[in-house]
């Protein structure tokens, strides 16, 4: 793969160009989500608000069953919040909608479907016409390296192969915000760097918001504009770090810079005091 | 459990290629081989040959029953009845398993039913259906079609019921609207299960329609084993068992054959 080689870069103006898009900011106010079972009330996600504006890569990590990925399903509209608002460009969502996209960690890819079959559902749905749903999936299963496996089915492709299928899927209808639930935690690690540089060029060229969840601290700082770091049960927002790294620079020096190693140890500091028992509610 | 699951896959990997198909053949069919052996060692000297004819005469009349065609006209009319019974369970046991996984109304008012017919066995039903239906073909399709039902109900219920979640969000996020996700999404995440409640169906179908025959019905190969029996021709009664178990064991092979070739995405 050698889009990955090429050199990670934001947007040099990144805040301009966040106030420019107009499309795919998020807004949630006050959100709460108590789930209930029987006589046992369990709240997962609490008192939690947060901005995120059109363009902007958020990441989110807490430790785990803190609620990071109710809050994901809750912003793509596959749960229902008990209180509190989520609105999309000033909307407030009514379950799931195209204009957010989810990234699974599973894959969750239609085993009945070829690779083409999977990237061009999307299109079927928003009734596109053939000949332009088959060139638009093409268009991402190029941009993923997936040309040459159109015709196969997800039972013959390798974790990384199914998850570039999966991001190809969710791309090519188009949402304005990418949600993605830990996408690379099945992985190993050369795989998973892999495709976080694939990533990073691909919300470079197409200009995504992405809240990306993971509970990896280095994943969350090496792709993120700013990591939101959640308290332990219920999940709240604990904190936001902004991340200001040279991105000019190839990973290898990146990794390796005194920006990096200190936001990467204060996000894991603020993250440890929650893991460990002393940092409990 | 079946057929299928009696493999020798680790002696088979040892042996080259070209060669493990008739390997693998010959291993299957060993046992077979033995105990006809024994079989025919028996008849004759241990037991009368009249009461248990030997294998060499029940294999050389099965195969001048089919060549003569004799019996061609009971099979056909047993495959038929086998044919439409399991293909009214699989369109029926498809429909009412999906339903009752995603309806809750419908799970409530079956679920009772399928409790109280699941451990009764099909061929008590056989009387009460000649009442019904009379001597003779729609019979036998009833009896089949009620014991096919089952491991396709079951099998495409329990599947149905665990549809990974994420494959349902998944489509939902792509804009599909809730009421096309059982025909887009539920029934095609099924059919793998849905497949093996078919293989399941095919011998017990076999079951069903020999006892409904034996009962209920002047046609047929259930039938004939009767007939034989009752004019004392033992060596075509074992003949007829030995086409019906035959037939039965070529249906489920060329079932896993086809679905093999069809189903290539599981």
């Amino acid at each position: 793969m050698n889009r990955t080689q090429t050199h990670r870069q934001h947007p040099s103006n990144a805040e301009s160009a966040h106030e420019t898009m107009v499309d795919g900011h998020v807004t949630i106010t006050e959100l709460e989500k108590v789930y209930e079972s029987g006589d046992e009330r369990t709240t997962a996600i609490e008192d939690f608000s947060v901005t995120v504006p059109s363009g902007e890569f958020l990441g989110v990590v807490g430790p785990s069953g803190c609620g990071k990925s109710t809050l994901l399903y809750l912003v793509a509209g596959f749960l229902e919040q008990t209180t509190g608002t989520i609105a999309v460009d000033s909307d407030p969502i009514d379950g799931p909608g195209t204009d957010r996209g989810v990234v699974f960690q599973d894959y969750a890819l239609f085993p009945w479907r070829t690779v083409m079959g999977n990237v061009t559902y999307g299109l079927e749905e928003k009734g596109v016409g053939k000949e332009k749903r088959q060139a638009t999936a093409q268009r991402f299963i190029d941009m993923m390296d997936l040309d040459g496996f159109e015709d196969k089915y997800p039972k013959e492709l390798s974790g990384g192969m199914k998850q570039r299928v999966a991001l190809a899927r969710t791309l090519a209808y188009d949402p304005k915000i990418l949600l993605m639930d830990e996408p690379f935690g099945a992985l190993d690690q050369p795989l998973r760097e892999s495709l976080q540089d694939h990533l990073i060029d691909i919300w470079r060229e197409l200009e995504k918001t992405v809240i990306f969840i993971t509970h990896d601290v280095e994943e969350a700082v090496y792709l993120s504009e700013r990591v939101l770091i959640m308290t332990r049960h219920p999940g709240t927002k604990k904190t936001t770090v902004n991340i200001e790294l040279d991105r000019t620079q190839p990973r290898e020096e990146l990794v390796l810079s005194d920006e990096y190693t200190t936001t990467k140890n204060d996000v894991w500091q603020s993250l440890r005091e929650e893991t460990t028992p002393g940092g409990e509610h | 459990m079946s057929y299928a699951d009696f493999r020798l896959e680790t002696v088979a990997e040892t042996i080259p290629n070209p060669f493990r198909r008739v390997v693998r053949f010959v291993f299957e069919w060993i046992p077979i081989a033995i105990v006809a052996g024994l079989w025919e060692l028996a008849s004759g000297t241990i037991v009368s040959s009249e009461i248990l004819p030997p294998p060499s005469a029940v294999f050389a009349v099965s195969w001048e029953l089919l060549v003569s065609g004799r019996l061609l006209p009971h099979l056909q009319v047993s495959l038929y009845r086998i044919g439409v019974g399991l293909g009214l369970s699989i369109v029926v046991g498809v429909a009412l398993g999906v339903g009752m996984a995603r309806v809750k109304p419908i799970e409530n008012f079956f679920e009772v039913f399928l409790a109280l017919i699941y451990p009764v066995p099909k061929a008590a039903l056989v009387p009460l259906a000649i009442l019904w239906l009379g001597v003779g073909t729609e019979t036998a399709i009833l009896i089949v079609f009620l014991a096919c039902l089952l491991p396709i109900v079951l099998n495409s219920y329990n599947a149905a019921r665990n549809v990974d979640r994420n494959l349902i969000w998944s489509a939902r996020m792509m804009g599909m609207p809730a009421w096309k996700l059982p025909i887009k999404v539920v029934v095609p995440a099924t059919i793998p299960s849905i497949l093996t409640g078919i293989r399941q169906a095919i011998p017990i179908a076999f079951i069903a329609l020999v006892s409904a025959e034996l009962i209920a019905s002047n046609r047929g190969v259930g039938f004939e084993i009767l007939r034989h029996g009752q004019i004392g021709n033992y060596t075509s009664m074992f003949a007829v068992l030995v086409v019906i178990s035959g037939t039965a064991f070529v249906a489920v092979r060329g079932y896993e054959w086809l679905e093999r070739r069809v189903v290539t995405w599981t």
